[in-house]
């Protein structure tokens, strides 16, 4: 008779909190509309896996569903590669050809990963796992779930949640670390816009030669680059448009239907409901203010060699993060409530794929250079 | 190098952490850095080529 009733006598209050936690990130989803494609599938991920027996995992010895889900697209790491080749060829770097300086921004608003795994270690974690932490500061989804499989699959779950959550909460981080560390005169600098279209030739070399430096530099990145360059080339080439349409389109949202209720599989109770997740809950948060503080900061650098003329608005250094083109529309917006008609999108734009560029190098960076320090 | 990434090895983590942080930020900015010559290289040879 108890068999008939396992499904009730195994539920455990751990089950009960995280049916509680996937219902919020639905909730947020649905009637907050952060980050709806991927926050609706992992709630309900994590609803499914957490039920008694948890049949969708593993039973008897035989896989379920998400557990195929999970060793044929996270383990091997090919949902976040197809998703790389998907936002490639979404990409366009026309406006970063235009204004080539904005490219530095997306390297100093990497800072938030480094500045993110240092206090990682201080809290006690391990060099891979602050690493991983860190990585959500990468603000790129698919680079903190690369990462995270190679150096802290036990912490998958936390870290995808926290990197999709608060990139959808970018409108909320951004604007008052900008404002605490800009005056107003500083966020109403006009930047002049270039007109100057990039040749196509340029458009099609550059996929390749960038995901050839990619190699030459960090080897490690290639995965990474390569895919999204793929993507990229796909799109500029100007031959293979229907390929395009459906690297951006159909396999854009089947691998992120996927990828998003596999990512949820990986919260169950026992990984989720710890310490250690709610304090990578609160460093990711922090990897975003960091990021959007080393942009700032480093455009205010900058601008101390400029002359007035030519001085970049410093709100530009907070799109160097990968959120795409989220960032971007923030601080255009902001520059719009500061001063009505200054525009700065397109500078913004270039920054923000600077952005993408520089996560995916940095992710590339960590895995090269963690396993020589500690195997 | 080698010697820098043997003494790292038997460094706390922390000071690990600070080793990766610097070496990653340099890896960033030159990779970008060379991106960036190579657009720059690119607009020139495009304009060049409109003269």
């Amino acid at each position: 008779m108890q068999d008939v009733f396992i499904g009730f006598t195994s539920i455990t209050w751990k089950m009960l909190l995280m049916y509680g936690i996937g219902g919020i990130l639905i909730w947020l989803a649905v009637k907050k509309e952060y980050e709806p494609m991927l926050l609706l599938p992992i709630g309900f991920g994590a609803i499914l896996v957490n039920l008694p027996l948890s049949v969708v995992w593993e039973h008897e010895g035989a896989s379920g569903f998400l557990k195929i889900l999970y060793d044929g697209g996270i383990a091997n790491e090919l949902f976040p590669i197809l998703i790389f080749i998907a936002v490639g060829a979404m990409i366009d770097f026309a406006p970063l050809f235009k204004n080539p300086m904005m490219i530095f921004f997306g390297a100093a608003a990497q800072l938030g990963i480094f500045a993110t795994m240092l206090l990682a270690t201080f809290l006690g974690f391990d060099l891979k796992t602050a690493a991983s932490i860190g990585i959500i500061g990468a603000a790129d989804g698919p680079t903190a779930i690369y990462v995270a499989n190679k150096f802290a699959r036990d912490y998958l779950g936390p870290i995808s949640v926290a990197a999709y959550s608060y990139m959808s909460l970018v409108p909320l981080i951004q604007p008052p670390v900008i404002r605490a560390l800009t005056t107003r005169k500083e966020r109403t600098i006009h930047m002049a816009l270039h007109e100057s279209s990039a040749p196509k030739w340029l458009k099609i070399l550059f996929p390749i030669v960038v995901t050839m430096i990619a190699g030459f530099v960090s080897p490690m990145s290639v995965p990474l680059v390569g895919s999204l360059m793929f993507g990229n080339l796909i799109r500029e080439s100007g031959v293979l448009e229907r390929l395009s349409q459906t690297a951006q389109n159909e396999l854009a949202y089947l691998v992120t239907l996927l990828l998003g209720i596999t990512i949820g599989s990986s919260m169950t109770a026992d990984k989720f409901l710890n310490y250690q997740t709610l304090l990578i809950l609160g460093m990711g948060l922090l990897a975003f203010v960091f990021d959007t503080a080393g942009g700032v900061l480093f455009a205010k650098l900058v601008n101390l060699f400029l002359p007035k003329e030519k001085k970049i608005n410093p709100m530009i250094g907070a799109c160097g993060i990968s959120a795409f083109p989220m960032s971007a529309r923030v601080i255009q917006k902001m520059a719009n409530e500061d001063e009505k008609g200054n525009i700065i999108l397109m500078q913004a734009i270039s920054a923000n794929v600077s952005g993408q560029l520089g996560s995916i190098i940095a992710g590339g960076m960590v895995l090269a250079l963690v396993p020589l320090l500690v195997g | 190098m080698n010697s820098i990434i043997e003494n790292l090895k038997y460094a706390s983590t922390s000071v690990q952490a600070l080793g990766v942080s610097l070496g990653g930020l340099i890896g960033v900015f030159a990779t970008l850095g060379l991106f960036f010559v190579l657009i720059w290289l690119a607009n020139k040879v495009s304009a060049a080529k409109k003269d």
